[in-house]
């Protein structure tokens, strides 16, 4: 299935200034964002997967730069984006955001209406009376009843939920094409959860939206994902459909990761953890940057970065287990017998 | 907030009447504080030497003091004397000076001294706002940047350096360089200035320094990451979310520092000799002006209640979040 690349990634390094100290946060990614797709990037804290879609919409903040590589989106290297002026035309009009929080991405003293109609105003052109029409309309799509009046009222007269919504209901406003999703549910009670990835779902289709969902739940993956990239320690490790991931993962991460699930516990054991801490990104990595965590790692993951080898043509992993001279490692049982464990969990 | 609608008209009234309410409620509270303050202030002034109520004490014998002192009521019990002078607040009346003009009316030579005072604390205060919300929004823009770095050794120097140091200098060097007049007269409006922007001086770091902080603050919650992210400038961004958001804190303590403002300063108005109300509570004290004293006392601390009163009110009426009426809240 050839499909249509909306956004491309090309060997992207970003590093913060920390007082001094360089911090390597993206060490060199490329990715393809197929148009209609819904990617999913998964991974644990500080693995860098927000700093990466912040380049996206230049959020970085001001001590991060990119040092090298290209983001090619619509013909232009927002990458060489310098201007706030230069990143207007992309932010909101092109990419939007759904933040993690919701009970914070409000502006606490402005009315619901106020806030939607900001976008609108911003990216449909409309204003006044027409704006506001237009706000209740999609405040209705992200099912918010009675908005005519709730359009009113301000943040703290909503549930952490309905905020969401709105958060939701903003970013559509902008009519972008690409929706990035920052761990959308991880603040909601997972009652919450479902309705909110479902209503994401729903207006993908209605807007005909791309979205890429940060997330290290990979009960929300499993929901919503068409791909799946797993990132480490500034890195995508393994990227692939989400039923290749999920059945036939074959990063050694990505085995931890997944027999991390608390789904996968057995009752009265101790629940699988990662033994280690992820690597300091201030120093310089050598090799495979997961080798020290991973009780399976060949010598060769100490000395050199592993490149990547395609699993399937929509599958690929960055480990030396796939080099056709690696000995044969096979994943923990735990992960061999996923599909079984999993179907009715996840 | 430029929203008028359909939904917006039932919301209005029904949280205009909470807050009429709350006023009310706290007048009352206020009210109950003055009248405490007053009780104590009275019952302390009753402890001081007999000296201040009388012009020529050293002249007079026991039994003129004696009879004196009775004719004044000074001699009933302390419950009577009190119960006597909220009757005597009531009819709007603080009692006659006794030393510092004797027998003129306390609100008479208040009233006299007032004006001044108050136009020039207002002229101070509107440079203080048109300055000090500029610089503090120009820190927080600029962080570490010029604007920042100049405001934050405005603050300093004027934090550290005491207020009668910084005085006399721009007394000394501005009349000098600028050819402005040393002392104060109504009529001459050049010889206003000096006075007036000493006096805002303190409030111009104050304000920027606050406005700076609070504006910091609101630039780093995650609301604004979402504006950015929807693609409003930072022009817009620090107008309409930043600026509005960081005065609401501030906005509590602008009554206040307008009053005080407008209650003259003792230092300025001697420096520049502004008749004004600044020095009269030194100079009724050194005098031993018994009356004058508890007169100004309690004006004083009025003022300071109503600061707080007005400050409270100000910030509900700019703060959704704050609700008067108890209602089935968030959903």
């Amino acid at each position: 299935m050839e499909q249509e690349v909306i956004l491309s990634v090309k060997d992207l390094e970003v590093k913060f200034n920390l007082r001094g100290r360089i911090l390597h946060a993206i060490r060199g990614i490329s990715l393809d964002l197929y148009k209609r797709e819904s990617l999913a990037i998964v991974g644990e804290s500080g693995s860098g997967k927000s700093v990466l879609v912040k380049t996206f919409m230049g959020l970085l903040d001001a001590n991060g730069t990119i040092t090298n590589g290209e983001i090619l989106y619509d013909g232009k290297d927002l990458s060489k984006l310098k201007s706030e002026k230069e990143w207007l035309g992309v932010r909101g009009k092109e990419i939007a955001m759904v933040l993690q929080d919701p009970m914070t991405s409000l502006n606490p003293l402005k009315t619901i209406g106020y806030q939607v109609c900001e976008a609108i105003e911003l990216h449909q052109g409309l204003k006044g009376a027409e704006a506001k029409a237009a706000a209740a309309s999609i405040l209705e799509d992200v099912g918010i009843s009675d908005a005519q009046n709730r359009m009113h009222q301000y943040p703290h007269e909503f549930s952490g939920g309905m905020r969401q919504r709105v958060v939701i209901a903003i970013a559509v406003a902008c009519k972008p094409k690409i929706l990035i999703c920052d761990e959308p549910t991880t603040a909601l009670d997972v009652t919450i959860q479902a309705q909110i990835l479902k209503l994401l779902k729903d207006l993908k289709d209605k807007y005909d939206l791309t979205t890429i969902y940060i997330t290290h739940d990979l009960g929300v993956v499993a929901n919503v994902a068409d791909r799946i990239a797993v990132m480490y320690a500034g890195d995508i490790v393994e990227i692939g459909k989400c039923e290749e991931v999920f059945y036939n993962p074959r990063h050694p991460y990505t085995w931890a990761l997944l027999s991390s699930l608390p789904q996968l516990g057995v009752k009265g054991e101790n629940l699988y953890s990662i033994k280690g801490a992820p690597p300091n990104l201030f120093t310089h990595i050598e090799g495979d940057a997961f080798a020290p965590r991973n009780p399976r790692a060949l010598k060769i993951d100490f000395v050199k970065r592993p490149p990547y080898f395609d699993v399937s043509p929509t599958h690929k992993a960055r480990t030396w287990l796939l080099d056709p001279r690696a000995p044969r490692v096979d994943p923990p049982k735990i992960i061999r017998n996923l599909h079984r464990e999993v179907s009715g969990h996840v | 907030m430029g929203i008028p609608g359909n939904g917006y008209s039932h919301i209005l009234p029904q949280r205009s009447i909470a807050m009429l309410k709350y006023t009310a409620r706290r007048l009352a509270q206020s009210l109950i504080t003055l009248f405490i303050i007053i009780t104590i202030v009275f019952s302390l002034m009753r402890l001081m030497p007999i000296e201040g109520y009388f012009q020529n004490f050293d002249k007079l014998d026991k039994n003129q003091i004696h009879t004196a002192l009775q004719s004044m009521g000074l001699l009933d019990p302390l419950p009577i004397q009190l119960k006597n002078f909220y009757i005597q607040i009531s009819h709007g009346s603080l009692g006659d000076s006794l030393i510092y003009r004797p027998n003129v009316p306390v609100m008479e030579i208040i009233a006299s001294k007032a004006p001044v005072s108050i136009y020039m604390g207002l002229a101070s205060m509107a440079i203080a706002l048109l300055l000090g919300l500029p610089l503090g929004t120009a820190m927080a823009r600029s962080k570490s940047g010029f604007w920042d770095k100049f405001g934050t050794a405005f603050i300093v120097f004027i934090t550290a350096v005491p207020a009668a140091v910084y005085y006399l200098l721009v007394q000394l060097y501005f009349t000098d360089w600028l050819g402005l007049p040393i002392l104060f007269s109504a009529a001459n409006p050049v010889s206003w200035i000096l006075p007036t922007v000493s006096l805002s001086l303190g409030n111009i770091a104050y304000y920027a320094m606050w406005l700076r902080r609070y504006m910091v603050d609101e630039l780093n919650k995650d609301y604004i990451r979402l504006a950015r992210a929807k693609g409003v400038d930072s022009k817009s961004i620090m107008k309409n979310h930043v600026f509005r958001n960081a005065f609401v804190p501030m906005v509590q303590y602008l009554p206040t520092s307008l009053l005080y403002t407008i209650a003259g300063s003792i230092y300025i108005e001697s420096l520049y000799s502004v008749p004004g109300m600044g020095g009269l509570l030194v100079n009724v004290i050194q005098r031993q002006d018994n009356n004058m004293v508890q007169a100004l006392v309690l004006i004083y601390s009025a003022v300071g209640i109503v600061g707080l009163l007005l400050g409270d009110i100000l910030m509900n009426l700019m703060d959704p979040r704050i609700s008067f009426v108890k209602k089935g809240g968030a959903r």
